[in-house]
């Protein structure tokens, strides 16, 4: 049943009409932040009051040629679409939203950034784009929104203005729009091109339908090459944002973005926009019917389904990233590896393509939200009061921060899917899935546990540095103990006061500046930025622009503050703005004050902008994992997965094999 | 085959001719440093498309287009009038263009105080 | 049909050029008047081609006789309005009162411009309304003339060297378009469009030494406008006419000149010698995408190593030129929609962002891709309409760019040319190279502290003179000497000049919803060319 309304429309312009006016009241601060949070919960009261309805069979859809006669392309309409798996990830980024823009305020004021309103602005318009995503009803219409989403997050990456900052952006357009305007775009036209040969009436058919277009099916059979490379096309679209190996690079750079915006964006809206996307092509395009007899001819394999290399590469994606995460000492890149590997269970579980694989993957959605937004809300709080960004430097933290370090302790728990915490669910259903496909698939449920394992191995040492060590006496950190990794300077002697930026002197200081121009961190503790920033220095742009820059100013090219050049050159300056900047502040000021961190309760720890949504995250996680059956996520999950399958209770689907669940679909 | 070329060559040695002639007023235009003399080129370029378009008019043993008011055409054999018509709208165009140009190389004379191309790009670069 | 609407392809023609003569009578005795004509006549001439356009939707195809020389057939010069004429038309002369927006305070003035300017909208619209191939050839260089001298009208002397260069290669593009219409002429004996489209397809069908001779003039007219449209590696001339052009020329003649060329192309391949022909004969489809996907990758290419950013623009319209020659090249109906779409949305654009370009290099003395460092902070509203017409150059969704791109790329995969639906998907991302330079120039990076060798004192006063003497002067000036007026004179910068500026950029993403319009206006057309 459909029924036409404005709803799902409204749902994407609250927060666009919201950006219009937090740009006019961008005098106002308290006004400013007041439209986020207003639009916020108008944008999550209007997904929560359609969602009785989706639940009961109806669609909510409103469509551009209906209401205006505007024809997007020739016989393609614009179409916004509220259904159970547009719903899903709604609801998820609608209601995270509320907290986020708590959040956000709090930490941007916490460091006092700059440009605060573009900030808010860019952050309202990319969930006016995840909401269209979510409600796009067909494949151009998704298109049109992951472009914009692509387009209003870099804003948000390149938000410090730094070199850094600039290189990631770059990274991040590049990836994103390489993944939107060549993969997705091809594949959708190929979907076109398909779907319209084959329709005796030359009418193309995009929208998505539950259990795949039909029409794709009948092309695909006529032409099954065009659309296997139809299907790579869109998954590799999708897959960017998702982070699927090998394009997942964008992600760990894309954490020089302000906090608020790695935990909403980049843990939650952006990435699960890809994981998303994947979902839609997966069961609403191709459909796991098409997808599993579209026979792909391997050489020395024989014939697969076009599903198991999407599988194999999800599957290595979340077993390497978890490994390289473990070496990553920065905690936002650690979480960012996390994520890539999250994600990639995501992407997994929808390829499997059985039942309950599927509804795991999709609950997996909302579950590793949920923790990894917990996650980065923690990491940022901990940035905010103490400027630490290092797990190297966080030994003892657990006494300065306690509830927030409680709370990550919580949502690691969920990474690694441990019993009472959402993640668990979720993969104990893809475990169930793999674990009923048999075969083959045994070594995807194997990549599952190791994984899960491998969480605990770089989430734990957080946790544990942070409540049982002390500054004073801590291991070398993370585990795998590699000079990019770890720091010397984490075993403790007495030249340990080194890494307290606030002990030394300036003079020092700017020495240290001079002989790491990269960073000013006595140890560079990732090799990413490094790596990226000679990639960019291999374009064309980047040697014009290293240039004229040394053009300009000979002594730029050596300068890490480019951003100060308004100001004199001098010192004392430097030293002040290096408060503003908090990545730069960052590289100064982290670690442990001298005399070790004082000891807060969890309520003066922080700002109650920050603990509130932390706390309310927390608790959501642990929710989704103790009760999901109250929660809507799973109950979602598992009526898009009937509706899918074409069964009337997700029960009919207990026990089946991966060929028999194909000839319910079949049905 | 080279005697097919050769009676081409012998009965259609007008258009010969002329594309010979719009590769010299091309060269002259490519090669000459002289902008003055690269306009004479380009003027030269033309000339020839409107020799070849005279040639394309004629019809053999036909006369000048000019019919007598007393006999009714279709008992003559003239050349076809249309292409002079076009050759007189084309010169025109072409005088105009000429103007125009020269206009210009005496604006770049006064500024750089050279007609040659070479020169002319050296001050360029000094500046 | 009424009888004005009949009347109106010949007024628009004549109209203008006659009405040239006007500013300079007037100016023997009023100083400047040269605005004000030329702002009437061009808003007089949007009225009447919406009339027309208006007149077309209702009835089809208008077709007017110049002097009754209806019989024969061949031989009379007609002006057809046709679907695809008239949308050009209508770009032609919106383009022309809008851009006369920014010239009321940016320049260039004096009577003698003006009449310049209204002899080349005249040419424009001949071009786009003439049915004959060889009155094709008088538009053409009727255009040409008036450009050479608009952009000559810079005051600097590398304007003179620049129109100069124009001039003598424009000249060859159009007698190569002029040869390739004697070999017409002698294949068929007809110059008219719509004879010469029944003739062809039979001279294909007969073969022999007239399909050869049909064969040389597609050579010599597709070299022709090669040249014309700046295809690579013809397209030299281009960048620097486009630099060296005074800001207020510019957006006229990259929204117009290539775009009404690149119009007439398609209408002489389409019209003229039509689909059967291009598909019949070898190596002919082949030649036009190859020329127009190394266009597309080497015009984006180039454009990214540019310090200057009218240059960069420049070079970009090589590139996005390329694609409407390679979707020409498809000879597919969706990609042909795709190409004349692409035409009008890059003439949107293009203007546009040269029209930003003027603003900034006034309001901001910012030339180079370096100077515009900081622009966000200091000029929002020119810098965020910058960026929405980069945005949408690039062809992200919903904007004019993208409507066009969609189409060449489905028309691409229709025709199964995989390597051109790679370089044009591939196109994105190389525009995309040079627009988020700029981009992340505007936003992400804090402006170089001024070096200005000129106190600002000097700048102000000129900048606050409204007298055409001392304006033109400054303006020589600033390209004599470089970083000048690094900061420019916000105050030089008027209302008009910004309400264009950010109407063109609402209208570029405005015209991202109109695919479906588009597809459709165009169908009568597109169907009877292809079905035939």
């Amino acid at each position: 049943m459909t029924e036409t309304s404005i709803l799902p429309l409204a749902a994407v312009l609250v927060s666009a009409v919201a950006m219009l006016l937090i740009i006019a009241s961008y005098r106002y601060p308290n006004v400013r932040e007041g439209w986020s949070v207003v639009a916020a919960l108008v944008k999550f009261g209007i997904v929560a009051s359609m969602l009785p309805g989706v639940m009961d069979g109806t669609t909510y859809y409103w469509s551009l040629s209906e209401s205006l006669g505007v024809e997007f392309l020739a016989g393609i309409d614009f179409v916004l679409r509220a259904d159970p798996l547009g719903m899903l990830f709604a609801m998820l980024a609608s209601f995270l939203w509320i907290f986020t823009s708590f959040y956000a305020a709090g930490y941007m004021r916490g460091l006092d950034e700059h440009a605060q309103t573009r900030f808010f602005a860019a952050f309202a318009a990319s969930l006016s784009t995840a909401i269209g995503i979510a409600f796009a009803g067909n494949l151009v219409t998704i298109f049109i929104f992951y472009e914009l989403l692509s387009l209003v997050t870099y804003p948000l990456v390149a938000h410090n203005e730094d070199n850094e900052a600039r290189i990631a952006g770059r990274k991040y357009l590049t990836y994103t729009f390489f993944g939107g305007g060549v993969f997705l775009l091809g594949g959708t036209v190929l979907v076109y091109w398909l779907t319209s040969s084959a329709d005796p009436a030359g009418q193309a058919h995009l929208a998505f339908e539950s259990g795949g277009i039909e029409m794709l099916a009948e092309a695909a059979a006529a032409d099954p090459a065009i659309a296997q490379a139809a299907f790579y096309l869109l998954i590799a679209g999708f897959g960017v944002k998702a982070a699927v190996m090998p394009l997942h690079s964008w992600l760990a750079d894309a954490m020089v973005a302000p906090t608020p915006v790695s935990g909403l964006l980049h843990a939650v809206a952006v990435v699960k926009s890809g994981a998303f996307g994947v979902a839609r092509v997966i069961l609403e395009v191709f459909g796991p019917g098409l997808i599993h007899d579209l026979p792909l001819n391997v050489p020395a394999v024989g014939e697969v389904g076009l599903n198991v290399p999407v599988a194999i590469l999800a599957a290595f994606t979340l077993t390497a990233a978890s490994i390289i995460a473990m070496r990553k000492d920065h905690l936002k890149r650690r979480l960012a590896f996390s994520t890539t590997a999250q994600l990639s269970y995501i992407v997994l579980g929808l390829s499997m393509l059985h039942p309950f694989a599927i509804a795991g993957a999709l609950f997996h959605i909302p579950a590793h939200a949920f923790g990894k937004l917990t996650l980065f809300f923690c990491a940022g709080a901990v940035h905010v009061e103490t400027h630490t960004d290092y797990v190297s430097e966080m030994a003892g933290i657990g006494k300065r921060m306690p509830l927030t370090m409680s709370a990550f302790a919580i949502g690691a728990a969920g990474m690694a899917g441990m019993p009472l915490i959402a993640g668990f669910v979720s993969k104990f259903y893809m475990l169930i899935g793999s674990g009923s496909v048999g075969g083959g698939y045994w070594l995807f449920a194997a990549a599952l546990i190791v994984s899960g394992i491998l969480n605990i191995a770089y989430l734990w040492p957080v946790v544990y540095t942070a409540f049982f060590e002390s500054e004073d006496r801590h291991d070398a950190k993370p585990i795998l103990e590699f000079p990019p990794g770890g720091k010397l300077e984490s075993y403790f002697d007495s030249d340990a006061v080194a890494t307290d930026g606030g002990e030394r002197s300036s003079s020092d200081r700017r020495a240290d500046g001079g002989e790491k121009p990269d960073s000013g961190q006595p140890q560079p503790a990732d090799e990413q930025a490094e790596e990226s920033e000679a990639k960019g220095a291999g374009t064309p742009t980047e040697l014009d622009e290293e240039a004229d820059d040394t053009d300009d100013e000979p002594e730029y090219a050596v300068d890490k503050y480019p951003s100060d050049h308004t100001v004199p050159e001098d010192a004392e300056t430097h030293e002040d703005h290096a408060d503003d900047h908090h990545d730069h502040g960052d590289h100064h000021h982290g670690g442990p004050p001298a005399g070790g961190w004082e000891r807060h309760s969890p309520f003066t720890e922080s700002t109650w902008l920050m603990i509130l949504p932390i706390s309310v995250i927390a608790v959501g996680a642990v929710t989704l994992g103790v009760i999901p059956d109250y929660a809507v996520f799973l109950d979602l999950a598992m009526y898009i997965v009937e509706g899918i399958f074409g069964v009337d209770s997700f029960d009919e689907l207990h026990g089946l094999s991966l060929a028999e669940a194909m000839e319910v679909i079949g049905e | 085959m080279i005697e097919g070329a050769i009676d081409i060559l012998a009965t259609r040695y007008a258009y010969a001719l002329m594309f010979v002639l719009m590769g010299i007023g091309m060269y002259m235009m490519i090669a000459n440093e002289n902008l003055v003399k690269k306009l004479i080129g380009v003027n030269l370029f033309q000339t020839a498309i409107f020799l070849f378009f005279v040639a394309v008019a004629y019809v053999e043993g036909g006369k000048a287009p000019i019919v007598p008011a007393d006999s009714s055409p279709g008992e003559l054999a003239m050349a076809s009038p249309l292409p002079h018509v076009i050759v007189l709208t084309a010169i025109v165009v072409g005088i105009a263009l000429t103007a125009v140009g020269l206009a210009l190389i005496v604006r770049i004379y006064a500024e750089y105080g050279t007609l040659r191309e070479d020169t002319l790009r050296e001050v360029r670069a000094d500046e | 049909m009424s009888r004005l609407a009949e009347l109106l392809p010949a007024l628009l023609v004549a109209a203008p050029i006659l009405l040239a003569t006007v500013p300079i009578v007037l100016g023997l005795r009023f100083e400047r008047t040269g605005w004000s004509v030329a702002a009437v006549t061009t808003t007089a001439l949007f009225a009447a081609t919406a009339y027309l356009a208006a007149a077309v939707y209702e009835t089809g195809r208008v077709v007017h006789v110049l002097g009754n020389w209806g019989e024969p057939q061949g031989i009379g010069i007609e002006l057809v309005a046709d679907e695809f004429s008239v949308l050009i038309a209508l770009l032609v002369t919106l383009t022309a009162a809008g851009v006369l927006a920014y010239m009321r305070v940016g320049g260039p003035r004096g009577n003698t411009f003006y009449a310049g300017y209204l002899l080349l909208i005249g040419g424009l619209l001949g071009l786009s309304l003439t049915g004959d191939v060889f009155n094709m050839f008088v538009f053409l260089e009727i255009v040409g003339l008036a450009t050479y001298a608009m952009i000559a009208s810079g005051d600097g002397p590398e304007s003179a060297v620049a129109a100069l260069k124009y001039l003598i290669l424009g000249t060859v593009g159009a007698s190569m378009y002029l040869i390739g219409v004697g070999f017409l002429f002698m294949a068929t004996g007809a110059l008219n469009m719509q004879v010469l489209g029944e003739v062809i397809p039979a001279v294909v069908e007969e073969g022999g030494s007239d399909l050869t001779l049909l064969r040389a003039a597609f050579a010599f007219i597709f070299v022709g406008f090669a040249l014309k449209v700046a295809q690579w590696p013809l397209h030299t001339w281009q960048p620097d006419a486009y630099q060296h052009a005074p800001d207020g020329v510019t957006p006229v003649i990259a929204a117009l000149v290539s775009t009404v060329s690149a119009y007439a192309l398609g209408r002489v391949m389409y019209n003229v010698f039509g689909p059967e022909f291009l598909t019949a004969t070898p190596y002919l489809t082949e030649i036009v995408v190859t020329v127009g996907c190394v266009s597309v990758l080497a015009g984006s290419t180039l454009a990214v190593i540019q310090r200057d950013v009218k240059r960069m623009f420049a070079y970009s319209s090589v590139s996005q030129f390329g694609l409407v020659v390679a979707a020409y090249g498809l000879v597919t109906q969706t990609a042909f929609v795709g190409a004349v779409i692409h035409l009008i949305g890059h003439g949107v654009m293009k203007a546009g962002l040269f029209i930003a370009a003027g603003v900034i290099a006034l309001g901001y003395g910012a030339r180079t891709v370096n100077e515009y460092a900081g622009l966000a902070k200091n000029r929002p509203v020119a810098a965020a309409s910058t960026g929405i017409l980069l945005i949408a150059l690039i062809g992200i969704p919903p904007s004019a760019g993208f409507i066009g791109k969609w189409y060449i790329a489905v028309g691409a995969v229709e025709a199964e040319l995989w390597p051109v639906a790679a370089v044009i998907f591939l196109s994105t991302m190389l525009t995309l190279a040079y627009a988020a330079r700029l981009l992340e120039k505007m936003y992400f990076t804090p402006p170089t502290p001024v070096e200005s060798p000129h106190p600002p004192g000097r700048v102000a006063a000129d900048g606050g003179e409204p007298e055409a003497g001392v304006e033109t002067a400054r303006d020589g000036g600033s390209l004599l000497e470089g970083d000048s007026i690094r900061r420019g004179s916000p105050d030089a910068v008027s209302f008009g000049m910004v309400a264009i500026l950010v109407a063109i950029a609402v209208a570029a993403v405005l015209l991202g919803f109109a695919g479906g319009a588009f597809f459709e206006w165009l169908e009568p057309f597109t169907e009877e060319v292809f079905t035939e």
